[in-house]
């Protein structure tokens, strides 16, 4: 049996899902989270459930509504399981209406019904189910109650009954069920009313004796029929609504009373920019720097411990070599950075969980509609300083396609958490007291960047476009700490696995290619490694940001196409076969990478934060533009205004440097 | 700039133009945009409806309301758009 779950945005549909399959899932309290369909089993039967993107309507004009139509009509589904936000139980009922004209059983479940009374609501759900033939299920996703009664509704058939109810008027009914006779697909009541709406999508199915049924009733009304559907649909409702729900008014619920500060008209840009300081501030600012060098103590211990132990294996040297300068040299410069990631992550996660995400977009959408973006895309953006793969995909909530595209092109500007082992190694050796502050101008180069871009392209290739913003405002939830733990842990790990992967191949790869002549002599100078051949090749590119030929840092650079973090790895590696080195911060001690001043660090840092990111990036990238010039154009600007940038910050920098 | 004015019970306007904490009813959406007017009903701005305005954003756009118990955001220049009559 196949049962799909179907919901307004931000209805709770994701965490149901959760619940349902015992599967975990991406949640947030901002409309538009799943981003496509998912699947998984429903627990204790043998039922398949499907998690369909959040939508309002079955109207078929949106990318959403039309995966969810094209779903519910073609893939044979048997049971619609319709998830409704009690505390906005009304315009819930309106994609109800439509799901139940599909002639596919429905079962409602109500979510949130725990805050039904302490929104001080009374509902007679006898009356609706009644009115709408239907089961309701009272539950709470967050509070994990009614999930066992909802399963059992699905399992028990005679749970399902749903024989339409007429709900408009005698006219358009008579209209319909004219319609629907000379209509051959298993959607009868659907394609009739949507031929009535004058949906183009489904003009296919139009004949003359239906056009004229639909020319007939025109003249009953002085509005289009689009429009009349409409409103008879929310007439119904409110009748049902009049009947069945008491309010008991309140002035202020909380939601409006910390809104009142949140969104306050002075405080809310400073505190806004307070919370976003204070998260990047523990995890790229002196506090992150701290648990880095813990955690790079913990492992240089680890490296020194098992040098000794592979010594008295009477391991070889070149093996001993691969183990401890390839692998855990490599590997390990990355894992210093997972406490760092831990703050960051469980920062974006309570930015998304609360609510607060959907006021971010509310209140900045006028800084940001005024260079052609949305408010909206300030949630790609602050996904993306976690990591760009989400957020490029959460991009999908913005309706306008403009402003989706060129949000997509604009979110690798955001250093992500790869990006964030760069940033605190060199800001935390170069500008040791004012790392924080480097960090920070990193972040406000990012947004300038970002916002001059878009303000540009709005210029040239959108001039007189325009957009429209719809969002809903959800209430503030209080975040689960469950979830956050989960989620935080999802992420992290997912990190550790590439450090295993991905990281471990490329650390015995650079091993390889820097002890290693072309000649394949093992142990040559690392300055006559293939490494250094090819990074030799290369190296004027990066001359003018960086004022030296250094191979080593070209190669290492090259490689944050396969993960930025593996430039840290890179380095790491061959400073470990370069002369000089010592304890402490041993990347920068080793004559290989003695040359950086602060004005190269700081264009080293530019050049890695704003070039064409990872491949796994790109990948999104490409498959949510679905057009490679656009792709092209993209890369092609991030890597070039990186570079430009990188050298300019050098000259001037060396310049200062010099004079002083 | 613009002159606050103020409004009378019975005035017809468009949201754009009044004060925080106004109660309204729709009378027309008046857009060519089919799409985008199928989009505002969808999300329950019929005619008839009544809407209150709920929060203002700090930049003095979007603007939330609140109708059909949530609340929805949407720019100025969208917002005129939908003919209203005050009621409160």
């Amino acid at each position: 049996m196949r049962v799909a779950l179907v919901g307004n945005q931000n209805s709770g549909k994701t965490t149901l899902f959760n619940l349902l399959t015992g599967s975990h899932q991406k949640i947030g309290n901002w409309p538009g989270v799943t981003i496509e369909k998912k699947e998984g089993i429903i627990r204790t039967t043998d039922f398949e459930l499907i998690d369909l993107p959040g939508v309002y309507s079955l109207s078929a004009y949106s990318q959403d509504e039309k995966i969810t139509v094209d779903y519910l009509l073609n893939e044979k589904v048997d049971l619609i399981v319709n998830i409704i936000d009690a505390t906005a139980i009304e315009r819930s009922l309106y994609l109800t209406t439509q799901l139940l004209e599909l002639n596919i059983p429905v079962v409602i479940a109500l979510n949130m019904s725990d805050l039904i009374e302490k929104n001080g609501i009374k509902i007679d759900f006898e009356y609706i189910e009644k009115k709408l033939d239907t089961t309701i299920i009272q539950i709470s996703a967050l509070k994990k109650f009614g999930i066992l009664n909802l399963i059992q509704a699905i399992k028990q058939p005679n749970n399902r009954k749903n024989k339409y109810v007429h709900i408009f008027d005698h006219i358009l009914e008579d209209a319909i069920t004219k319609i629907e006779k000379n209509i051959d697909h298993p959607f009868k009541r659907y394609i009739a009313l949507k031929l009535i709406e004058g949906h183009e999508l489904f003009a296919k199915y139009n004949q003359k004796s239906i056009q004229e049924i639909i020319d007939d009733i025109k003249p009953n009304y002085q509005r289009d029929l689009e429009q009349i559907i409409v409103d008879e649909r929310y007439r119904y409702i409110e009748s049902i609504r009049d009947e069945s729900i008491k309010w008991h008014r309140r002035h202020m619920t909380v939601t409006d009373k910390v809104d009142r500060v949140i969104l306050n008209k002075y405080l809310a840009l400073p505190i806004f920019m307070g919370i976003m300081f204070l998260i990047y501030y523990l995890a790229a600012g002196p506090f992150g720097s701290l648990t880095v060098d813990f955690v790079d103590q913990l492992i240089g211990k680890f490296s020194e411990w098992f040098n000794l132990k592979l010594i008295s294996w009477n391991a070889s040297d070149w093996s001993r070599s691969l183990v401890i300068d390839g692998v855990v040299a490599g590997v390990g410069a990355v894992l210093n950075f997972v406490p760092q990631l831990i703050i960051l992550f469980i920062g974006i996660s309570l930015l998304e969980t609360t609510g607060y995400m959907s006021r971010i977009a509310f209140f900045l959408d006028r800084v940001f509609q005024k260079v052609g973006l949305s408010g909206k895309s300030l949630i790609p953006f602050i996904v993306g300083s976690g990591c760009s793969v989400p957020a490029i995909m959460s991009a999908r909530s913005i309706q306008d396609e403009t402003e989706k595209k060129v949000t997509i092109m604009l979110t690798p500007f955001i250093p992500c958490s790869a990006k964030l082992p760069i940033i605190t190694l060199f800001a935390g050796y170069f500008f040791s007291d004012h790392s924080g502050l480097v960090s920070a101008s990193l972040y406000f180069l990012a947004i300038i960047l970002i916002i001059g871009i878009a303000f540009v392209f709005k210029k040239i290739f959108y001039k007189d476009h325009q957009s429209s913003f719809i969002l809903e405002l959800p209430s503030y939830k209080v975040p689960q700490v469950s979830y956050i733990v989960k989620d935080v842990y999802q992420k992290v790990a997912a990190f550790v696995v590439q450090a295993g992967t991905i990281i471990f191949m490329s650390s015995v790869l650079i091993w390889f290619l820097i002890s290693f002549s072309f000649a394949f002599e093992y142990g040559v100078l690392p300055d006559e490694s293939m490494l250094a051949g090819i990074g030799k090749v290369f190296s004027w590119l990066f001359y003018p940001f960086l004022g030296t030929f250094s191979w080593e840092a070209s190669v290492s650079v090259i490689q944050g196409l396969v993960a930025k973090e593996q430039v840290i790895s890179s380095m790491a590696i061959i400073a470990g076969f370069s002369e000089g080195t010592s304890s402490g911060v041993l990347i920068f001690n080793a004559s290989a990478f003695s040359f950086f001043s602060a004005s190269s660090a700081y264009a080293f840092m530019v050049f890695n934060l704003f070039s064409a990111p990872c491949f796994g990036s790109i990948g999104a990238m490409k498959k949510e533009l679905r057009d490679s010039k656009s792709l092209w154009l993209a890369l092609g600007l991030q890597t070039g205004i990186a570079w430009v940038l990188a050298t300019i910050v050098y000259q001037v920098g060396h310049l200062i440097e010099v004079l002083l | 700039m613009k002159i606050k004015q103020h409004f009378n019970i019975g005035d017809i306007t468009t949201v754009d133009l009044l004060p925080k904490g106004t109660k309204v009813k729709v009378t027309e959406i008046h857009t060519p945009d089919h799409i985008f007017k199928r989009r505002l009903m969808d999300m329950g701005i019929t005619e008839g409806v009544r809407m209150q305005i709920k929060k203002i954003a700090p930049l003095g756009d979007p603007i939330d309301i609140e109708l059909r118990g949530y609340e929805l955001c949407l720019r100025k220049k969208d917002l005129a758009l939908i003919n209203v009559e005050v009621i409160k």
